[in-house]
């Protein structure tokens, strides 16, 4: 999850890490009441990276100016997005810029502190530029040193530039932080140095151990109820294509295998959800169940979706639960599904999808049976045990569903026709 | 790496992750199981198990235990793993998934100095069909035999067990090293604990996008392993832009691949070792039995 600037330069303020004097703007009357002086930068708050580009970020002199700028970058979307709220900041006179960061490398195992004497990075080919150091044992200042160093900093640059660095990682170790970034990082004709823009990514395993990064996340979420919340939680633990067949499973290995094999026998796989962990937009401790309710309905409420292939394989937490839960589900009316469609609009059908369960292994015995009993004349839901032909299954009903919608359209062209 | 029938084995935590039913398979199994750690039930029973609220009271009672199964919060798994080294327990299996990177690292780096083994998280543990079940991998898909599994997925670990069993192959030891973004051991560490092993003939290992764990396994083959290795990667029409864990500007800047982490990354990987693929899940039986006959 990526934190604004705003958010990120309240946490760098915390840990005494120097930004400028700034004032967080919600509304263009705002800037009547402000502590800092012109001139200003006033900038867009939003998750996209190229606002200057658009039009985002504009110096102003005066208040009047202050205020039709505002008005004017409140209704600019970036890529989509429309900020909430702006960032009022003094200007600074910068004479050099460098760039910061920390990252952990999971490759590596161990966090990874770069650092760069220029501000503006070709990320396709950083080259000898970037200079690097890892943490491989408990951190201590001399890692910053030794990064500062290898950026060819001297002095006192080179000392208040590894202060900085060392503050970055307490702040990317206190806040479970997947990266912490300074870019670029001012130093002004006296060498004083300053933060003018940072990026902040907490790492989404952690979040509910932050109440504050928790609350945080929880006001993101219902603010972008109606946009792609890929952008601010960059990676779902699932895949989000579109296709006629939505996969459940109970681990990353079988959500993967599940669509591979459904692509070779000559389905299209859709929206694929891992339920083993909380979906990285849960900002509260769920069960599986839980999980397992919330993917039917995500999926549900996908109108590409046709067919939901469940694959549970060994054992699942709380096993009596799961079987009421498909069993709740499949009574559910379409109407409700609303709420769980990214675009917040109405589902168009009125049918739910068919439901092909895998249950594999002794711990389902009793779920199988059970589930079995809730079959309605169709057949529906159906259980079976071999993977391959669950998938096969699925595939077929899919094409099937497409047959039968193609056979009630033309039977809707025809009407019309004899109208 | 310790793996005989007798050797003393703790649960600590009783989460979401571990049932009723995995502890009774374990036991089934002969796995010898003495005691659990829950804080604030000890002098309890649980699944039959006696209750402690310390992992030191266990040994004080039972001695040294050689395996510890860790199936807390992912929160406390740090602290749970902590708490087993400083009562020199020297191999412990993580089942809990999702726990935070940070922590990982932190146990990584007093591990990795230390010699202790660690497994996951986010790991169904190992099996030793016939023999032991240390983790909650469902016996039944199981039959013993001669093909080691290493795995990083948990489910596919067993999925593809089930392949081999119903083609009438059999298993030697099944390992799942986990799926989160950091874990403990490694491929390489696997493969070469599956090539010394003598009921082992032939290997499976199965991958999945994300990190580079496959590319320095199937580098790890071709220079080290003696034994035939057969490579399944999922993923193969999963959304190419998904990295999975492993993203972002290091990846650059340390000058890795752009294809880095990726399903087609490790297939050409495994590809330039001379590792035989298999395109899917049916293919493995088969393929090992090629491998195996060509001996």
């Amino acid at each position: 999850m990526d934190l604004l600037e705003y958010q990120v330069k309240e946490w760098f303020d915390q840990m005494g890490i120097p930004v400028l004097p700034s004032q967080r703007i919600d509304h263009p009357t705002d800037l009547k009441r402000l502590n800092i002086n012109y001139p200003l930068v006033l900038k867009s708050q939003v998750h996209a990276d190229d606002r200057v580009k658009a039009g985002g970020v504009r110096i102003v002199e005066t208040t009047i100016d202050a205020i039709a700028t505002a008005q004017n970058i409140f209704n600019l979307p970036i890529l989509g997005e429309f900020p909430e709220v702006l960032l009022a900041e003094s200007k600074y006179d910068a004479q050099k810029e460098f760039y910061l960061a920390i990252v952990l490398d999971t490759a590596l195992c161990r966090p990874v502190l770069l650092g760069c004497k220029e501000a503006n990075i070709d990320w396709e080919s950083p080259g000898e530029k970037m200079q690097y150091v890892v943490v491989e044992q408990e951190f201590s200042s001399f890692y910053a040193r030794r990064l500062t160093l290898k950026m060819g900093l001297q002095g006192a640059l080179m000392q208040s530039v590894s202060d900085i660095v060392e503050k970055m990682y307490e702040l990317f170790i206190q806040k479970d932080l997947d990266l912490v970034e300074i870019n670029p990082l001012a130093v002004n004709g006296s060498g004083q140095v300053m933060v003018l823009n940072g990026k902040v990514r907490v790492n989404e395993r952690a979040i509910n151990r932050h109440p504050e990064i928790a609350e945080m996340a929880a006001k993101m979420i219902g603010r972008h109820k109606n946009s792609k919340v890929n952008g601010i939680f960059d990676d779902w633990d699932g895949a989000e294509i579109q296709g006629e067949i939505g996969i459940l499973a109970n681990g990353t290995g079988s959500v993967l295998t599940t669509l591979d094999a459904v692509f070779n026998a000559g389905g299209k796989p859709g929206m694929s959800l891992n339920l083993r962990h909380s979906f990285l937009t849960d900002t509260k401790p769920t069960t599986f169940c839980d999980r397992l309710e919330k993917g039917l309905k995500i999926l549900a409420a996908d109108n590409t979706i046709k067919v939901i292939l469940i694959n549970f394989l060994g054992t699942i937490p709380d096993v009596t639960q799961m079987s009421e839960v498909i069993a709740n589900f499949i009574q559910i009316d379409p109407q409700e599904l609303t709420s769980y469609l990214s675009n917040g609009s109405k589902p168009k059908t009125n049918k739910l999808p068919k439901l092909v369960i895998r249950l594999a292994g002794v711990d389902f015995d009793d779920a199988r049976k059970y589930l079995a009993t809730l079959a309605d004349e169709n057949e529906q839901p159906i259980v079976v045990e071999n993977l391959d032909e669950a998938v096969k299954l699925a595939v077929d009903l899919a094409k099937l569903q497409k047959i039968e919608k193609s056979k009630l359209e033309d039977k809707k062209q025809k009407t019309k026709g004899r109208k | 790496m310790n793996l005989k029938s007798d050797s003393k084995v703790l649960i600590q935590g009783f989460g979401e992750f571990i049932s009723a039913t995995h502890i009774a398979q374990m036991k089934a199994y002969g796995t010898n199981l003495v005691a659990g750690v829950a804080p604030g039930s000890g002098g309890k029973y649980k699944y039959d198990l006696p209750v402690f609220d310390l992992v030191e009271e266990v040994i004080l009672k039972f001695g040294q235990i050689d395996t510890t199964i860790i199936c807390v919060h992912p929160y406390q798994v740090l602290d749970a793993a902590l708490e087993a080294i400083a009562s020199n327990i020297r191999q412990i299996i993580i089942i809990s998934a999702g726990v935070p990177p940070l922590d990982m690292v932190t146990l990584l780096r007093k591990t990795e100095t230390h010699e202790i083994l660690v497994v996951g998280p986010n790991s169904p543990g190992i099996i030793v069909p016939g023999k032991i079940l240390l983790g909650t991998q469902p016996s039944e898909f199981y039959t013993p035999g001669s093909v080691g599994i290493v795995s990083r997925s948990s489910t596919l670990t067993y999925e593809v067990a089930w392949e081999l069993t119903k083609a009438g192959l059999g298993q030697s030891i099944s390992v799942s090293i986990g799926s989160d973004a950091i874990v403990g051991s490694s491929f390489p560490q696997w493969l070469q604990i599956l090539d010394e092993d003598e009921t082992t003939e032939a290997i499976v290992l199965v991958g999945q996008p994300g990190g580079e764990g496959e590319e320095i396994a199937a580098q790890y083959i071709a220079e080290a392993i003696d034994k035939p290795v057969i490579a399944y990667i999922a993923g193969k029409h999963a959304p190419a832009s998904k990295y999975w864990h492993q993203k972002g500007n290091v990846a650059t800047v340390v000058k890795r691949d752009p294809n880095f982490g990726s399903t087609k990354s490790k297939l050409t990987a495994f590809k330039a070792a001379g590792v035989p693929i298999a395109e899917h899940l049916p293919q493995i039986p088969q393929l090992l039995k090629k491998v195996m006959s060509n001996r």
